[in-house]
């Protein structure tokens, strides 16, 4: 660790190793999930799925449904008493299947019952007919294509350049390509349980990441104003962003709304698949042109993701890919382009990354080529490229923070390599030869931007009490396991002193704090609790200082202690008997602004990240053990050790997950594997060793010196995994998940190296980046790529 | 329990409901239950929404993830195993342990339990008791394992939270309390 700086603190504050205040109840199995709710008189709700990717809806009639015994309600689209479409950035989801069907397992009627097993007969007993419409399933057709809805099929188009993209040094290097469809694979699956609430309105407990979103979104469809709509956190049983748009929300209220009764949905895994938004498949394409020592004259991309059937994220997901193909690295002089479009595929949105690890497979694959046709060191040529403070990304944002690249890059050289016997490939069976393995190393390093981006407002209000020494915190952020209830309580302890701290179970009294994702809490959310818990602090001292006699501005608080002049004058427990001091403060990250925009930057901050994995191939069986990762990250200040290394090592794995098995298949727009039996995460046998390391540089304006840590360590895994299983192959392995037949038969096209003549960059070209309305090319060309560069 | 009509006795244990329930009685963390459920009920319906035992979670419902793991004496001597794969019927007259028989004395946490809190194997905690309930037979039956020997062990349960890392050091820590506080 670099320079660790640790803040000092009360015992329990910031830089300690606190456990988390959930975790006794975890460890005995009393902690209450969404699925373990219940209520006196409850109903289940069950969703009746289309079977069809594309289909006409023809007729539904639910008569024989609503007539079978022990059914409640049973609900359509014509049911919907407010606004029939929903949608985190656009509105262009129904509610309930309005006449089309556009995806498989879009939900076309709910049902409440006594029991599931009823609610399921009944579901069964609606009587949906179809006119099946042919599937647009093919990406690069749905340009065009015939859309598939009113909207269109582009999610959005992003163009720009910066310098003079048409620059050359002596070689060129490009390739396509390909990432799978990654499942956030949440352990426990989607549950929440509505009641109708006396005054007209619905109150809902739902395991989600964005309680205010659901609000919003539960109540356009209601036709209930928010103060109506109450939405509290259940617990929450993994995210990694899968629980960012509206799945079962909605349905639940209905359903209370109609029958008067609690209602409680909770998914199967199978529907988990179906109804949850997924990791966007891409495509993409990239030229990197360099001269002779590898700096990097110029970059040229273009991106196709997959959205499927409905928007969620996808205009925001798609920025994120292109602007970031760059990596880590100083770039002058590129072109870039992307589109998220429209298909009759499951939905994309949110997951863990947020379209940056798709960006970081691709530019990581071709800073190895170019190290490879130029003979360089592949450790060398990242630290030839590696950004500074001060240089100016191709999307115009001076990286004006801290921006420890080499840092990271040298960081993690110091950490020796493995030593000593490994487990060998083939799972637990270890069903490897000796004799065909083959040990590869590789080197991958990232960028990845943190918080929300391009003008959507990323803030967080935290109402705080102290009454003789014990804090209260309210603030509306999701816990989905990653410890935000541990970093608020040590915020407590260190600013207040309390003794004694309890996190309130998030809702929707308190003002928004965003979404539970971006790596964005412990920056938006403990940071309003850093500013309440000083407002509180200042009002009992205050009280103090009067009480005593004293100046207040003399007064501090230091391990639990009120200090004047630094002389301890008593506990923060027994300062001030019987007292409540309350605070509320809001904060908000600068604004950020759209790509192009003259006002200012994208993005509110990013995280560096470098990873070094060590692999065991059996090159026959195509059968991958993962060694070691080793990992540098640029972390801003350490706020809590074992829980920063709680994410670190689940990034990664999740990251690994994606490089060699993890992939949603999706067949004629039917996703084939929609369980954890063929959808394959990693187990405990799959799991490398990890070592971690970090660079504790703080980040300007944030307490602490805080920043996000949480999707880095994806984001890098996925290009690190691959980049090793090439060295140990030798293969070009262009697609992930790498599966065993790709190395076993080699599948997969080598990057097309090119010497060309150097031509400098035109200097009288916009520095940039200028932002072209109208579609440079077409993502349909792509496959098509390696035509010789330039003049 | 609710009635049942024309009770058989040649069902193990249980008798046979005309509507295709069956009755039988069953051991749940020390509490005897009569329980009356549908043949094609599991064990871990029956313990969740029967019993209202809430410890063991529904992951997956078909045996991959292991969060419904549970130790139980089904006439063969005891083992873990995935509630969601065992018809319920077929744990007539047996005993099942759950998260909740899992702790130490005078209701402090249990070894395995202190040592998945001390080194961070707990972030989202749906696998928890699940791992919890793995680890704890684990060290029973081997009281030093190996790191091969903790994997195998523990490959029937996912985390998606971890990584798995803190969890073999939890399960490395708790061996070696558990072998100091022997020696």
């Amino acid at each position: 660790m670099r320079g660790a700086k640790v803040a000092t603190s009360a015992p329990g504050g910031i830089g300690a190793s606190v456990r988390r205040p959930d975790g006794p109840a975890k460890v005995r199995g009393e902690f209450s999930y969404a699925g373990d709710l219940t209520a006196e008189g409850m109903l289940i709700g069950v969703t009746l799925r289309s079977p069809h990717p594309h289909a006409r809806i023809l007729s539904v009639d639910t008569t024989a449904a609503r007539a079978m015994d022990g059914v409640h309600a049973v609900l359509t689209v014509d049911d919907v008493p407010g606004d029939r479409h929903f949608g985190l950035v656009l509105r262009d989801e129904p509610v309930l299947a309005d006449g089309v069907v556009r995806y498989a397992g879009e939900p076309v009627a709910v049902v409440a019952a006594v029991d599931a097993a009823t609610a399921r007969r009944a579901a069964r007993a609606v009587e949906v007919v179809y006119e099946v419409l042919p599937a647009l399933t093919d990406p690069q057709l749905a340009l065009t294509a015939a859309s598939v809805h009113p909207d269109g099929n582009v999610y959005r188009h992003v163009s720009y350049s910066c310098g003079d993209p048409d620059a050359r040094g002596v070689v060129t290097v490009e390739n396509t390509y390909r990432i799978g469809m990654q499942d956030p694979a949440f352990l426990a699956p989607e549950a929440g349980l509505a009641r109708p609430t006396p005054d007209g309105g619905v109150a809902i407990e739902v395991a989600t990441q964005w309680l205010h979103s659901d609000q919003k979104q539960i109540g356009w469809a209601t036709g209930l104003p928010p103060e109506k709509v109450h939405v509290s956190l259940a617990g929450v049983g993994g995210a990694f962003g899968g629980r960012e748009d509206v799945t079962l929300q909605t349905h639940a209220c209905l359903l209370a709304l109609a029958t008067g009764r609690p209602v409680k949905i909770e998914y199967t895994r199978e529907e988990s698949f179906l109804a949850h938004r997924q990791r966007h498949p891409g495509t993409i394409w990239l030229r990197h042109s360099a001269d002779a020592d590898g700096r990097i004259v110029s970059v040229e991309g273009r991106v196709l993701l997959d959205g499927g059937a409905y928007a969620s994220t996808s205009p925001v997901v798609i920025t994120n890919t292109v602007t970031l193909l760059q990596g880590p690295y100083r770039v002058d002089n590129g072109r870039f382009e992307g589109w998220s479009v429209r298909t009759n595929n499951p939905s994309c949105g949110a997951m863990r990354g947020f379209g940056v690890p798709q960006a970081a497979f691709a530019h990581e694959a071709q800073l190895d080529a170019l190290a490879a046709a130029l003979d360089l060191d592949p450790v060398e040529i990242r630290l030839t490229n590696a950004l500074q403070r001060g240089d100016v990304a191709t999307f115009g944002q001076r990286f004006d923070a801290p921006t420890p690249v080499r840092e990271v890059i040298e960081g993690l050289r110091a950490v020796p390599l493995p030593t000593g016997p490994a487990k060998a490939p083939g799972g637990v069976g270890r069903s490897a030869e000796g004799g065909t393995v083959r040990r590869g190393v590789g080197w991958a390093v990232s960028i990845k931007n943190l918080a929300f981006s391009e003008g959507h407002v990323d803030e967080s209000t935290a109402e705080v009490s102290l009454r003789d020494g014990h804090a209260t915190v309210h603030t509306a952020c999701a816990e989905v396991g990653q410890g935000f209830v541990t970093v608020a309580e040590q915020v407590a302890r260190t600013v207040l002193g309390a003794t004694t701290v309890d996190v309130v179970q998030p809702d929707t009294l308190v003002a928004s704090a965003g979404s539970t994702s971006a790596s964005r809490q412990t920056m938006a959310s403990g940071t309003a609790v850093h500013r309440a818990c000083l407002a509180v602090r200042d009002r009992m001292l205050g009280r103090v200082a009067r009480a005593h006699g004293l100046d207040a501005a003399t007064l501090t608080v230091a391990d639990g202690v009120v200090c004047a002049a630094g002389r301890p004058l008593g506990p923060v427990a027994t300062a001030a008997p019987g007292q409540t001091f309350r605070a509320t403060e809001h904060f908000q990250h600068p604004a950020t602004h759209p790509l192009g925009s003259p006002e200012g930057g994208m993005y509110v901050a990013f995280g560096f990240s470098a990873q070094r994995a060590v692999v065991d191939v059996d090159v026959e069986l195509g059968l991958v053990s993962v060694v070691q990762i080793a990992s540098c990250q640029d972390v801003g200040t350490v706020v809590n050790p074992t829980q920063l290394l709680g994410q670190i090592e689940g990034g990664i794995v999740q990251g690994m997950g994606l490089a060699l098995m993890e992939e949603v298949v999706v067949a004629d727009g039917l996703i084939t594997n929609p369980d954890l039996q063929d959808y394959l995460i990693p187990t405990i046998v799959d799991a490398p060793e990890i070592v971690s390391t970090y660079v504790t540089d703080p980040e300007p304006g944030m307490p602490h010196g805080w920043k996000g840590v949480g999707e880095p360590p994806l984001v890098t895994a996925v290009p690190v995994v691959a980049a090793a299983v090439r060295a140990a192959t030798g293969l070009p392995l262009p697609a992930v998940p790498i599966k065993p037949e790709h190395i076993a038969l080699g599948i997969g096209a080598a990057p097309t190296v090119t010497w060309t003549t150097p031509r400098p960059a035109d200097p009288d070209r916009p520095r940039g980046p200028v932002v072209d309305e109208e579609p440079h090319d077409a993502p349909g060309t792509m496959a098509e790529e390696g035509a010789p560069p330039g003049p | 329990m609710s009635a049942v009509e024309n009770p058989r006795t040649d069902v193990a244990g249980g008798t046979d409901g005309a509507d295709g329930s069956v009755t039988f009685g069953l051991t749940v963390d020390g509490t005897a239950h009569e329980v009356t459920a549908r043949w094609d009920e599991s064990l871990l319906t029956v313990l969740r929404d029967r019993l209202g035992v809430r410890g063991p979670k529904t992951g997956c419902a078909h045996g991959r993830c292991g969060a419904c793991a549970v130790r139980a004496d089904l006439g063969d001597g005891g083992h873990v195993l995935c509630a969601c794969l065992v018809p319920a019927a077929t744990a007539a007259g047996g005993t099942v342990e759950t998260i909740a028989s899992i702790g130490g004395p005078d209701g402090a946490l249990s070894d395995v339990q202190e040592a998945f809190l001390a080194e961070g194997a707990v972030q989202c905690g749906i696998c928890t008791a699940g791992f919890v309930t793995a680890a704890t037979e684990l060290l029973e039956t081997n009281p030093d394992p190996t790191r091969p020997e903790i994997e195998a062990a523990l490959y029937g349960n996912l985390c998606r939270c971890t990584g798995y890392g803190r969890i073999i050091a939890a399960v490395e820590t708790a061996a070696r309390t558990r072998r100091g506080a022997t020696s």
